[in-house]
């Protein structure tokens, strides 16, 4: 789901005095970057805010303020500590919270998300957009009741909202009150042919892996309002288990062209270009996933794959050691790992890892039933 | 003019065997004659209906409430020359009676014998091969160099070999020849991996189905059984039986890697991956890695030294990490490199791979940007090959697919249970484009496809397709597609090597390219090909030299020049060559 980054902060413009061409104090400095910020020029503003915070860093606001600026460039893993900084030191900063939960949403980190965003949603019970995003969380967390609690009050303040109606009716559903749940399903299926309807009923039809039914909601979604949060990633995801990969990363593109740092999308798109051996494409899609989400597993091992694939052995073998190491079930991983080290001619390291590729196929086989029975 | 003549080549012909060859030319001037004016182009591959081959045999898979798993995996079928008269016959290869199925009729494979004007007829009663088992694939080789071809047939329940008896019938040798494989028996690969002459046999082991271990999955959405993902059950090690020469095998992978590979295997070819005169094997396992099984040659201690290489060969995983439902599969040059390049085809989301040869015991998969792997995203391939449709010189691609589940279509929108035919041809590019729509009207329909094998059964030198059908009948397909091109047809006859000539290389030049052929044997599913080989040669009018690089023993190279196209030559070790 996607929503706007809130707008920035400007307390410390009330705290300074106007702006001069060149910054030459620290007060012109910061002033400085939220000009430059407001104007579009994160880059810069990043790099003065961060300039300014040398010289204060108990300057709360501006913490705040480049954890802002960082997101806005899809640095979701640099913006959050400093959303964090913000927060220890004004843990009522207006807005600063609600940003924190909107970064680590678009990480991927939704129980954080939703933790904080259930404080904000405490503090402030009138915020929509908080509400909306902690009743998404829950969805995807599976806490139907949760979901209910959050949204049914918004509900009944907001009968026009489909986005309220789409997530409350599915987690009715998912809990087994169809009743209720089916209310608000007709409410947006009488809605006339809204985008939302199709992405629910594409979103039901993905579930039971009814692949072709998906894809044609989905692109029924897209026709009528392309800006639908995340309507082009289950689209392009339906397009791929349908086998339209050309149209897939047309729908994916779509999306990274709303949302720079959609993580699926850029995760997706450098796992195709990389199969079809266009490394020097894949790279920057996997470099932008993983500044949504450092650290993730999934793209680090498609990092590793890429460097396989180009000759890159050391830094293949490197990404690998470290994946098995901090996951020592990731099978795929290991059997990766043996590859490098056979191609590094080191055939030792990779018999070794071959047989725990062994075991592990063992043991997931050991615990099949045609192996049990006796 | 005599051909070979002032060409410094060892073998020429003389001029009584250039006439010979000469008056057997009707064939080929028969494919290169123009099209007359309104005549509608023949379709690339043409369906032969029963009615007009006489093949009236159809597959009974036996399929049950139950849904016991082999019900799904056949049949294989071949083509052979099983009474030498140079036309190919048919064999079709049935179920049978098992542990989970007493058949109400009789159920028997089926031998067809070619009559030589496009139909057949059926001679599996007095051949005495209609089976007893639970029917899988089979494997034709001569493995007693008698010059006749025998026939291994695999099933659920025992392997079965019968000998060819020279006039039309075959005895059961099984027992005496030592090669009674129990268990649950897929594809298998006559092939000499000790060069000392004689055929050996490899023979593809499936999945732990005995007793209790039958299991039973469903209550599914749609409240019934279907067929278990063979992940469900236990691996088991494949057979190598070694040839003794005196009409009895030695099971040899005690001790070996072949033993030591526990896998679900349901193809194999025989190939040389690394061009070290020893023949390898690559086997597609079904949700664990393949094996490619790489021959090192006499171990130090006695026996025989297999190092399986799949996973740093890059072929036994997906390039994710992932083992595969490996099924159908084969090797061929398909770049014209020198080196032999390998195909797997998986099951749907898998995406079938094709590697090619990187010249060090490694392959790199180029599926993905050849367009096959887009092609075959959403569905499972079996029977597949690698040949020259089109005798263009090129290495093109024929598949055969079908989802193994029957009640898939009730549980998925977009993958179904029959599946259509795929056609790649290989274009200047070198790459493999798909053809499929241009094909002819049977690419526009679907079949629970499993075997094929490849064979000239007209002898136009066009190679046809035949494949076996999970409870159907078998489609035969004529090929149109080589019209206008020139080939020439090889038959050769080992002398030292097995007769088969399994492991031969065969250079040729035509029309300024010089091209290249390893004699493999095996590959696709559970099936067995027309052992000849037709050499494409384009536009070409003749084949300026051939090289026959005969296996060991003897690494004889037999040498000839000029030879005139579009026929049939039967090419003896030592270099006799006759029509």
């Amino acid at each position: 789901m996607r929503r706007p980054l809130l707008p920035i902060l400007t307390l410390s413009a009330l705290l300074l005095p106007g702006a001069s061409a060149q910054p030459q104090t620290p007060q012109e400095l910061v002033q400085d970057a939220l000009q430059k910020q407001q104007a579009g020029d994160l880059q810069g503003a990043v790099k003065e805010y961060r300039q300014f915070l040398k010289i204060h860093p108990e300057a709360t606001a501006i913490h705040s303020n480049l954890g802002a600026a960082l997101a806005g460039l899809g640095l979701y893993g640099q913006a959050i500590p400093e959303y964090k900084i913000a927060l220890q030191q004004s843990p009522a900063l207006p807005g600063a919270r609600l940003n924190l939960a909107l970064a680590y949403y678009k990480m991927g980190h939704i129980a954080d998300a939703a933790l904080e965003l259930e404080r904000v949603h405490r503090q402030a019970p009138a915020n929509l957009q908080a509400a909306l995003l902690l009743g998404d969380c829950y969805l995807r967390m599976g806490r139907n009741k949760e979901v209910i609690r959050v949204l049914a009050p918004e509900e009944k303040r907001h009968p026009e909202d489909l986005a309220i109606a789409y997530m409350l009716g599915t987690a009715y559903i998912r809990d087994k009150q169809v009743d209720s749940g089916q209310l608000l399903v007709d409410r947006i299926l009488r809605n006339g042919d809204s985008a939302e309807a199709h992405l629910m009923l594409g979103s039901a039809k993905l579930n039971v892996a009814d692949y072709a039914g998906a894809r044609d909601e989905f692109a029924k979604a897209v026709a009528l309002n392309p800006r639908l949060p995340d309507v082009h990633v289950l689209y392009a995801r339906a397009l791929l288990l349908t086998g339209d990969s050309d149209q897939a990363t047309k729908e994916f593109k779509a999306e990274l062209a709303s949302d720079p740092y959609n993580f699926e999308s850029n995760l997706q798109l450098g796992a195709m270009l990389r199969q079809q051996q266009s490394y020097d494409e894949a790279e920057p899609y996997f470099k932008h996933a993983l500044e949504t989400r450092p650290g993730d597993p999934g793209v680090r091992y498609q990092l590793a794959l890429l460097a396989l694939e180009t000759g890159k052995l050391q830094q293949a073998r490197q990404i690998l050691e470290a994946l098995v190491k901090q996951s020592p079930q990731f099978t795929e991983a290991h059997v990766s790992l043996s590859l490098v080290y056979y191609r590094l001619k080191r055939p030792a390291d990779g018999k070794r890892e071959h047989e725990i590729v062994e075991q592990l196929t063992a043991a997931a086989q050991s615990r099949q039933p045609g192996v049990k029975q006796q | 003019m005599l051909v070979g003549a002032g060409s410094g080549y060892g073998m020429p012909l003389t001029r009584r065997q250039w006439l010979r060859l000469a008056s057997c030319a009707g064939v080929g001037y028969l494919l290169k004659r123009p099209r007359a004016a309104g005549e509608e182009a023949a379709p690339w591959f043409a369906e032969v209906p029963p009615a007009k081959s006489g093949i009236e045999w159809v597959h009974e898979n036996a399929m049950s409430p139950s849904r016991f798993l082999p019900e799904a995996l056949g049949p294989g079928c071949a083509f052979l020359d099983f009474d030498n008269d140079g036309w190919m016959d048919i064999f079709l290869v049935n179920s049978g009676p098992s542990d989970f199925w007493k058949p109400a009729r009789p159920v028997r494979n089926a031998l067809y014998k070619n009559n030589r004007d496009g139909t057949f007829t059926d001679v599996t009663e007095k051949a005495g091969v209609s089976g007893a088992y639970f029917g899988m694939g089979v494997a034709v080789g001569d493995y007693d160099n008698d010059g006749w071809p025998d026939i291994l047939v695999t099933s659920y329940g025992q392997c079965i070999l019968y000998k060819n008896n020279h006039d039309g019938s075959f005895a059961d040798v099984t027992a005496r020849a030592g090669v009674a494989t129990p268990g649950w028996t897929t594809s298998a690969v006559w092939f000499d991996y000790d060069n000392d002459g004689l055929l050996d046999l490899f023979v593809c082991s499936f999945v732990d189905y005995s007793g209790v271990r039958k299991l039973a999955c469903g209550n599914n959405q749609i409240g019934k059984n279907y067929y278990c993902v063979p992940r469900l059950f236990r691996p088991t090690a494949s057979f190598l039986y070694h040839n003794n020469g005196d009409g009895t095998f030695t099971e040899v992978s005690k001790g070996t890697a072949i033993a030591r590979a526990l896998g679900k295997g349901l193809g194999v070819v025989a190939t040389d991956i690394n061009n070290d005169g020893r023949m390898d094997l690559f086997v597609a396992n079904d949700t664990v890695q393949n094996f490619l099984l790489v021959n090192r040659g006499p171990a130090p201690k006695g026996g025989w030294n297999w190092e399986e290489i799949a996973l740093q060969a890059g072929v036994g995983y997906s390039e994710t990490g992932r083992p595969r439902s490996g099924m159908g599969l084969d090797a061929a040059d398909i770049n014209g490199d020198g080196w032999q390049d390998l195909f797997v085809a998986n099951v749907d989301h898998e995406m079938f791979s094709v590697y090619l040869n990187n010249k060090d015991e490694t392959f790199r998969d180029v599926a993905a940007s050849d367009g096959v792997a887009r092609a075959t995203r959403l569905l499972s391939g079996w029977g597949m090959k690698y040949f020259d449709y089109d005798n263009d010189g090129a290495i093109d691609l024929f598949m055969a697919n079908g989802h193994p589940d029957d009640m898939i279509d009730l549980y998925s929108m977009q993958v179904h249970y029959r599946e259509p035919l795929l056609l790649f041809h290989q274009g200047a590019d070198r790459q493999l484009h798909d053809v499929t729509s241009q094909a002819g009207p049977v690419f526009s329909k679907s079949f629970a496809a499993r075997g094929l094998a490849v064979g000239d059964y007209d002898n136009d030198g066009a190679l046809d397709v035949l494949i076996g059908v999970n409870g159907g009948a078998p489609l035969l397909l004529r090929n149109n597609a080589a019209r206008g091109n020139n080939w020439l047809g090889l038959k050769l006859e080992g002398k030292h090597c097995t007769r088969d000539a399994v492991g031969a290389k065969i250079y040729w030049t035509a029309g300024g390219q010089k091209r290249f052929r390893l004699k493999n044997n095996g590959g696709s599913y559970l099936s067995s090909h027309d052992p000849r080989e037709v050499l494409g040669i384009g536009a070409a009018t003749k084949i300026d030299e051939l090289e026959i690089h005969w296996p060991a023993p003897s690494r004889q190279v037999d040498k000839f020049s000029n030879l005139p196209a579009n026929r049939y030559i039967h090419i003896a070790e030592g270099g006799a060559l006759s029509p």
